[in-house]
């Protein structure tokens, strides 16, 4: 398919160099993450990290770029947002896992360009919090400008959004703009719709090993129904889906892990988690990771609590802990500086403040082997600035992913006003012929 | 000239009270598009019965026809409205597929209460699911929006009902006649999904992304309704009996699927839904076909264009300044078809969310004034919406045994000055209803 | 380095009530001046009464030992809510906006809850005085400038009456309603009701002059009207007029109505300022910044709309503060100016709209907003850039009295960071 094709207005072509470019980054402070600082340079080849060091020679017909003593890093990874979609919230049931973001993924949203330049080179699309088990969610890397197919991060681990507490409960009360009562309206109600889905779908694997059975020996039996509510749910028994969950409150949490327990699965990301620090041991204990806000607070009841210390507090319990946006909730471009705000509350170290935005979702979506640092065989999904990342005072210059320049500041800079002079030509160009009479009332 | 009209003005008097087209009519002399074969610039058509009976530079007028001296006069098959509700009772808040899709919510009660009666599912829940009704059946000759199509240049729709996520199976019918069942051509050519997103107070589904799920599970549902009505069909013995599921029937019955899709992510999107359904597969919309052509013709799937292009709101806010991207779309909007023709993409007009049929000349003309040949034009009004619903055996061009559907203009279709002269619908002739032309509607 | 901050930390926690003290090898920025290392800040009674590289200590101060720490005045947030909203979804909480189209008579400062969990939270980024700001109807009150410290409100208030809040009537056609996502109102239904509404704002106003009038001259049985009489303060020039005006249009008309009733103004959360740039540089009108974390206004807007505003704001010479609006933002403000730097703005003039600048603004220059003689004792103590999250503010004194970091989310903290 012709990729020009699903270019927007924004992107622009000459942006995007080839795949399998050989490009040597140059003059760099390298941040890997993981690895440490190098101060040196970076090949990519072939799309992936191919070396790292002090000096690296370029090979031949090797694009070469000066970082001119400007910062790299991996790129950055939201675990949490609502980005790239033209719909994310079946809200009208209490399991909706039927829903894919998938179905609707929207590489035309100017979210991914604003998150792209902010650094952001893949997200987690997921589906709202209006239900207790929502839609499958979507692992997608910003490549803007390209068809939805291409966002789709291959490989990543399927996913499905729970949520607990006041959102789903809201859906159950009749205050929520005339919309029908909905079950739960409690958070008793909540687990018991945990504990019913999984209940069911205990049940319909029964059902399905029980025809495979039968139909195997020869039986003359009708198949069983394709039930795409329960197929997820059953994914998440077999361990093939990852549960990204939602919630607020300790004793929340805490009822998820032990639901989660009864029926044999682990919960793999405790979303937005504000008053995870409280049960950080449990958490911990259960294998699940936090992705929390940086310091959002006091927005609501189950908000109260909310500390701007609580990726710190579960770090320390071992958690593997992450920041999220929830995009447009919070924003992608001040994801860095949330973790750069986790130094002023809990002061870790630069390492730690970029693990939570980089390696750590990484992990959490269990991509790690692919992004979220700068090694050797890695994608090269990779971010230049021009000071320290988790500076207020950096801009990111360049962004790449898998090897090809998706961000470039100067470029966006550059094509501001020939979009705007293009924009007014167009207005002009198009403007309606009013009629006469109500042209006079408009002034 | 006066006489001979005169006599046809009783013809078509009688045919309301009998079956379509007995008689013999003949054109002598006008320029003629047969779409299918080349322009004649001066030729002859004999109608018979209803059928075309001949078309030609030099047929020979039977004696018996009432002739129609058709110097100055172009002749076209029959236009065809590819996706309508012409003679269909009204349906509020029927998607019109048209550019931007209203974000106005959608209210239960907008929900049309017809539909709603219609709507008690199967077995299973089936909701927003009347994918049996037909629009053959809800078809009424009484409705003036056929008298207006005839006037626009219409002689056939292709109506849709319905505003459920399994709109109903759509109907091929002539836009006059004294009694539906004889206006029918083929009653059901295909299932329309549209996307009444409702929000979360009027139950599932509520959004695109749960109309899409409930789309697929309706499928997989058929699929295995088929196979256990196979299985208990071979033999009963032993076996609980399948439940009677009519949205599942009407869903197995459809030959092909319409899917609405404008931008280009949603071409994108549906062409691969489509693909997923594994249904012959036909796009409605194409406020973005300018962009989504190479698709399509990759896909080889039909594309249905709303003639309402996106335009500017009405009554908006004049400090209110729109978007480069929402300028280039309007902007280029009527370049669709133009490069849908370049791509060699099958695609067909419809009247959409354009109000009166008589604005929709005007419409089509854009497209041409952005560069579509007056060839395709005519194609995408004819001869592809045939072929796209399968009924291109039967009408779409001007050929011998075809139906007697042809539209005559005084001057070239896509003249704006140039008027309607008549249609001739099943062999009988319709002059423009003065009370309705575009002129005395202003 | 570690051993004396503990130092720091420990004199300056022995001070129990306000005394007189001085902090010794500190880098001192004033704000109305260049920075000076290793020097001495004195503080007697409430007041700063001398600083300087070689500033006496008069006898009897207490000396605090800072050696390598940053002094900067106390910051302002100059579109705050801060005590009048404790918690966004409970309705309950909140007293912002009252009920009516025109309520001059209202008074922030006696809303606001010395109590409130936010107060303390907000301190411990450097905030030490918020304008407290209404928001209902056209007129929604009166702004009070509050110190964030005091067991009441009255000890709390620097100024009670620093602005008029006012909106002027929207001609806003699309409604964005949270159930119901973005609708459309048609334009001459909305153009009809905003022009019914000028006229009611314009009359307020001559009812308001009219007030003026009589009560110069008062006749026999003549009634004080409290809603016109919170007025004259306006009418007067003396109080200027906040108007919140985020587009091109709403600017444009509140300009011009601050001209046609020739009153002063403040414009407060500015989005679209391009064309006025010129006009509002040339004319001082000053600028409350809006809450610069939000998203870039429309699809085709720059990717660092609204954080490059400050800077643009900066280059036309108009005076400018920032402003929270929102009861979790008090704390980032320091960020939001961070923000700004990084989008061009200089740190200087970052610094000075969180001090002096807004002091100016707000006419409190004269006690708030930076480290000169005769001022209020508001500053804070960090172990450096106030902007970057790095730094840790270690000490905060209002009114020369120290003012404890401490808050619902360190004892949550020091609380939960035991159980682990």
């Amino acid at each position: 398919m012709n990729r020009r094709l699903f270019l927007s207005t924004l992107a622009s072509a000459s942006l995007l160099r080839a795949v399998g470019e050989t490009i040597l980054i140059k003059n760099a402070k390298i941040l890997t993450v993981t690895k440490g600082r190098v101060d040196g340079s970076l090949l990519i080849r072939d799309g992936k990290i191919a070396e790292i060091g002090a000096s690296v020679m370029a090979p031949a017909g090797a694009v070469t770029i000066d970082a001119a003593g400007g910062f790299l890093m991996p790129g950055i990874v939201d675990c949490h947002a609502h980005v790239g979609a033209d719909a994310i919230n079946e809200g009208t049931i209490s399991v909706s896992s039927m829903v894919r973001i998938e179905d609707v993924l929207a590489p035309d949203d100017i979210q991914i360009y604003r998150g792209l330049a902010a650094g952001v080179t893949t997200s987690n699309v997921l589906h709202g919090s209006a239900n207790t088990i929502g839609g499958q969610c979507s692992v997608v890397k910003m490549r803007w400008g390209k068809p939805a197919t291409q966002m789709v991060f291959s490989g990543a681990k399927p996913g499905i959004k729970f949520a607990l507490g006041e959102n789903v409960k809201r859906s159950g009360s009749n205050t929520n703009f005339g919309a029908t009562l909905r079950y739960p309206a409690t958070r008793m109600g909540v687990e018991d719709v945990v504990r019913e889905a999984f209940n069911d779908a205990r049940a319909y694997q029964r059902q399905r090993d029980e025809y495979q059975t039968r139909a195997g020996k020869g039986e003359r039996v009708a198949p069983p129904r394709r039930d795409f509510k329960l197929e997820p749910l059953v994914e998440v028994l077999e361990g093939k889906r990852l549960v990204h969950a939602h919630c607020y409150r300790s004793d929340e949490i805490l009822m998820l892990l032990r639901a989660a327990e009864e029926f044999g699965f682990k919960i793999r990301t405790l979303q937005h988690g504000l008053e995870a620090y409280k049960v950080a041991k449990e958490i911990a204990k259960h294998g699940a990771g936090v992705s929390t806000f940086a310091d959002s607070w006091s927005y609501k009841i189950e908000a109260y609590d909310a500390i701007p210390y609580n990726a710190a507090l579960c770090m320390k319990a071992g958690v593997l802990t992450s920041l999220n946006t929830d995009a447009p909730v919070t924003q992608q471009r001040h994801l860095l500086q949330d973790a750069a705000k986790t130094q002023r509350y809990g002061q870790l170290t630069d390492d730690e403040a970029l693990s939570l935005v980089t390696i750590n979702p990484a992990k959490q979506l269990m991509i790690e082997d692919r992004v979220g640092s700068l090694e050797v065989g890695k994608d090269a999904d990779i971010v230049l600035t021009d000071k320290h990342p988790l500076s207020l005072y950096t801009k990111v210059q360049k962004v790449f992913i898998d090897g090809e320049v998706y961000f470039d500041r100067e470029q966006d800079v550059r094509e501001r006003s020939l979009r705007a002079a293009r924009r007014k030509a167009l207005a002009e160009k198009l403007k309606p012929a009013a009629p006469p009479a109500q042209k006079k009332g408009a002034r | 000239m006066r006489r001979v009209l005169w006599c046809f003005g009783l013809v078509a008097a009688c045919a309301l009270a009998q079956p379509a087209g007995s008689g013999v009519l003949a054109i002598r002399g006008a320029r003629i598009h047969t779409v299918s074969g080349p322009v004649l610039a001066s030729g002859n058509v004999v109608l018979r019965n209803g059928l075309i009976e001949a078309v030609g530079a030099n047929v020979a007028i039977p004696p018996e026809a009432f002739v129609i001296d058709g110097a100055g006069l172009q002749v076209y098959p029959g236009l065809i409205d590819s996706l309508s509700t012409w003679g269909l009772p009204a349906a509020p808040g029927r998607p019109t597929g048209a550019p931007n899709p209203a974000p106005t919510p959608v209210t239960p009660a907008v929900l049309e209460q017809r539909i709603q009666t219609l709507d008690d599912g199967g077995p299973e829940e089936r909701p927003s699911n009347t994918s049996w009704v037909r629009a053959a059946d809800l078809l009424d000759p009484k409705l003036p929006t056929l008298a207006a199509a005839r006037n626009a240049g219409y002689t056939t729709a292709i109506g849709f009902p319905g505003t459920n996520v399994f709109a109903g199976q759509g109907s091929a019918y002539n836009v006059a006649g004294s009694r539906a069942r004889q206006m029918v051509i083929e009653d059901g050519v295909g299932q329309m999904i549209t996307l009444p997103v409702r929000g979360f107070g009027g139950g599932f589904p509520g959004s695109l992304i749960g109309i899409i799920s409930y789309v697929r599970q309706i499928y997989a549902d058929a699929e295995h309704y088929k196979a256990v009505q196979a299985l208990y069909e071979k033999d009963p013995r032993g076996l609980p009996r399948p439940p009677y599921d009519r949205a599942l029937d009407g869903v197995i019955a459809s030959r092909r699927l319409l899917l609405p899709a404008g931008r280009l992510a949603e071409i994108d999107r549906m062409l691969r839904f489509g693909q997923e359904l594994k249904q012959p597969l036909v796009l409605y919309g194409g406020t973005e076909a300018f962009r989504g052509a190479a698709l399509l013709a990759a896909a080889k799937v039909p594309m249905l264009i709303n003639l309402r292009w996106p335009e500017a709101e009405r009554d908006a806010d004049p400090f209110v300044k729109e978007s480069l991207r929402v300028l280039e779309t309007r902007d280029l909007a009527p370049t669709g078809p133009a490069e849908l023709a370049k791509a060699g993409v099958k695609f067909a007009f419809y009247s959409g969310g354009v109000e009166r049929p008589a604005d929709l000349r005007k419409a089509i003309k854009k497209a041409v004034d952005a560069g579509l040949s007056k060839e395709d034009a005519l194609k995408a009004l004819t001869l592809y919406p045939a072929q796209i619903f399968g009924i291109d055996n039967r009408l779409g061009s001007l050929e011998a045994g075809k139906i007697a559907n042809l539209t005559v203009i005084d001057g070239d279709l896509f003249d704006d000055r140039a008027k309607l002269k008549f249609t001739i619908i099943d062999g009988v002739k319709y002059e423009p209803t003065p009370e309705a032309t575009p002129e005395s509607n202003r | 380095m570690n051993r004396l901050i503990t130092l720091a930390v420990l004199a300056a926690a022995s001070l129990a009530h306000a005394e007189n003290f001085a902090l010794r090898g500190v880098t001192i920025h004033p704000v109305s001046a260049v920075e000076i290392p290793n020097a001495v800040l004195v503080v007697t009674g409430d007041r700063i009464t001398d600083f300087g590289p070689k500033a006496a200590i008069p006898k009897g101060h207490k000396v605090v030992e800072a050696k390598g720490l940053h002094v900067y005045p106390g910051m302002i947030d100059s579109a705050s809510v801060l005590g009048l909203s404790e918690i966004g979804s409970v309705r309950e909480t909140q007293d912002i906006a009252e009920l009516g189209d025109f309520n001059p008579q209202l008074r922030t400062m006696i809303a606001v809850n010395p109590g409130s969990e936010h107060i303390p939270v907000s301190r411990a980024n450097g905030i030490t005085s918020s304008v407290v700001v209404p928001s209902g109807g056209f007129i929604g009150g009166q702004a009070s400038i509050m110190h964030l410290d005091g067991w009441t409100w009255e000890e709390m208030a620097v100024s009670p009456s620093a602005a008029m809040q006012m909106r002027l009537p929207s001609q806003e056609a699309t409604v964005t309603g949270r159930a119901l996502g973005t609708g459309r109102r048609p334009y001459a239904e909305v153009k009809r009701r905003y022009e019914e509404q000028m006229q009611q704002v314009r009359l307020f106003f001559e009812a308001a002059r009219a007030y003026q009038a009589r009560k110069a001259n008062p006749v026999l049985g003549f009634k004080p009207d409290l809603r016109l009489e919170a007025m004259i303060p306006v009418l007067e020039g003396k109080t200027p007029l906040m108007i919140v005006a985020p587009k091109e249009r709403a600017i444009r008309d509140a300009l011009a109505f601050a001209e046609r009733e020739k009153v002063k103004v403040i414009l407060a959360g500015v989005r679209e300022v391009d064309p006025f740039l010129e006009e509002l540089g040339r004319k001082k009108i000053p600028v409350i910044l809006p809450d610069l974390y939000q998203v870039p206004l429309e699809e085709d807007a720059s990717i660092d709309e609204p954080l490059d505003i400050p800077a643009k704001l900066a280059k036309a010479g108009i005076p400018f503060a920032f402003g929270s609006y929102n009861i979790e933002r008090p704390r980032n403000l320091p960020f939001q100016a961070g923000n700004a730097v990084g989008n061009g703005l200089s740190h200087d003039a970052a610094i000075r709209a969180l001090t002096l600048g807004a002091a100016e603004i707000w006419g409190v220059a004269d006690r708030l907003g930076s480290i000169d003689k005769g001022k209020f004792a508001d500053f804070i103590l960090t172990d450096g850039d106030p902007l970057e999250p790095k730094t840790q503010i270690r000490q905060m004194w209002i009114l020369g009295k120290p003012v404890s970091l401490e808050n619902r989310h360190t004892k949550l903290y020091e609380q939960y960071k035991k159980r682990l």
